[in-house]
């Protein structure tokens, strides 16, 4: 028999062997335990779900942020879309509280048009006041991942880009690019 | 799926605290390196982690450093949106009265959570099947459920547990 919980000082933090021992051990545990948890699920209100859903949001921000490997992806609008519908149930009323009209919105979440500066800045201020009751979230993490898929892209696209610059970019007033 | 997940808790500072001197120390959760299981022995890790070596596991060490003071492995269960906790354990000089650093099974406890809400939004789910005697320790200290035998963490209390072992930088 395995040994459950090794506990040698007392200290229920020491050890804990919570594995399963059979199949079917961990089947019923799997529909007690969705039952009940279904049962709970139904308590949820509204606010709860949307916190819920809005940490998850931040923690996957954070995850771009950290391995951020061009994926051809659009992720600022990506992030923006879902910030919007986690919150709103029309994005045009978000727009409104931007004071942005819902076409410029809906140009950047399509990525018809790149965010401006204020855009941002509104879209970083709106997040503090959202966040602040729910968890931490960083101020210039929108920021961030503008200019870093920004980065991402560019330095994936060189073969576009790369020859005709480079072209333009001589040594002329230097006897050697060292 | 899960390799690169330590990344999660980056941008937030995560500690634990050196009881006597009340200092406190930034953590990392890693992938557990195939080079570590020489050092895991039972007497000081209390189980035999070299029987987890194919599933998910994750040390937790102070920031710079190499010793591991806590070890924690997983089972993710997608169709459940649950990941189950299999083995927890804090490193023996860390335990009971006399502990050097608090906090250390909170912290691994605080980061599958993390994984979970990550992966599972307003679903998440971890579960953990603590002998009966320490059960409700766990259902104090982090507001566990309880379901039979078995104890899980949702939401809202979920993210409580988050924000709790979580600290500004």
């Amino acid at each position: 028999m395995r040994n459950k919980t090794i506990n040698p000082d007392g200290d229920p933090e020491f050890g804990v062997d919570s594995r399963y021992t059979s199949s079917m051990e961990k089947e019923q545990d799997s529909i007690d335990l969705m039952q009940a948890r279904l049962e709970r699920m139904k308590n949820l209100t509204r606010e709860e779900i949307i916190r819920a859903k809005l940490l998850q949001l931040k923690l996957k921000m954070e995850e771009y942020l950290k391995n951020p490997d061009y994926d051809n992806q659009k992720h600022f609008a990506r992030f923006l879309e879902t910030y919007i519908d986690i919150i709103y149930t029309k994005r045009n009323v978000f727009a409104v509280d931007l004071s942005i009209s819902p076409n410029y919105l809906s140009k950047i979440i399509n990525n018809h048009r790149e965010p401006n500066e204020e855009f941002i800045l509104k879209l970083m201020i709106h997040s503090e006041k959202v966040f602040k009751n729910i968890t931490h979230f960083r101020k210039k993490t929108w920021y961030q991942i503008f200019y870093q898929e920004k980065l991402n892209a560019t330095m994936a696209s060189q073969d576009t880009w790369r020859p005709k610059i480079e072209k333009e970019i001589n040594f002329k007033s230097l006897n050697s690019p060292f | 799926m899960f390799q690169n997940l330590e990344t999660i808790q980056y941008l937030r500072i995560v500690i634990i605290k050196d009881v006597e001197t009340g200092n406190t120390y930034p953590i990392e959760i890693l992938p557990i390196q195939h080079s570590d299981y020489k050092f895991l022995t039972i007497k000081r890790y209390s189980f035999n982690w070299k029987k987890e070596k194919e599933k998910e596991v994750y040390k937790l060490i102070i920031k710079g450093q190499n010793d591991i003071l806590g070890l924690i492995s997983i089972e993710t269960i997608h169709a459940e949106w649950r990941i189950h906790i299999g083995l927890l354990c804090v490193s023996k000089e860390n335990v009971g009265k006399a502990k050097k650093f608090e906090n250390i099974a909170g912290n691994l406890i605080s980061f599958v959570a993390k994984i979970a809400v990550k992966e599972f939004g307003e679903f998440a789910c971890v579960s953990l099947r603590p002998k009966t005697a320490i059960a409700q320790h766990y259902i104090d200290a982090y507001k566990m459920n309880k379901t039979g035998a078995t104890l899980s963490l949702e939401v809202p209390e979920i993210i409580d547990l988050i924000n709790k072992f979580e600290h500004e930088k």
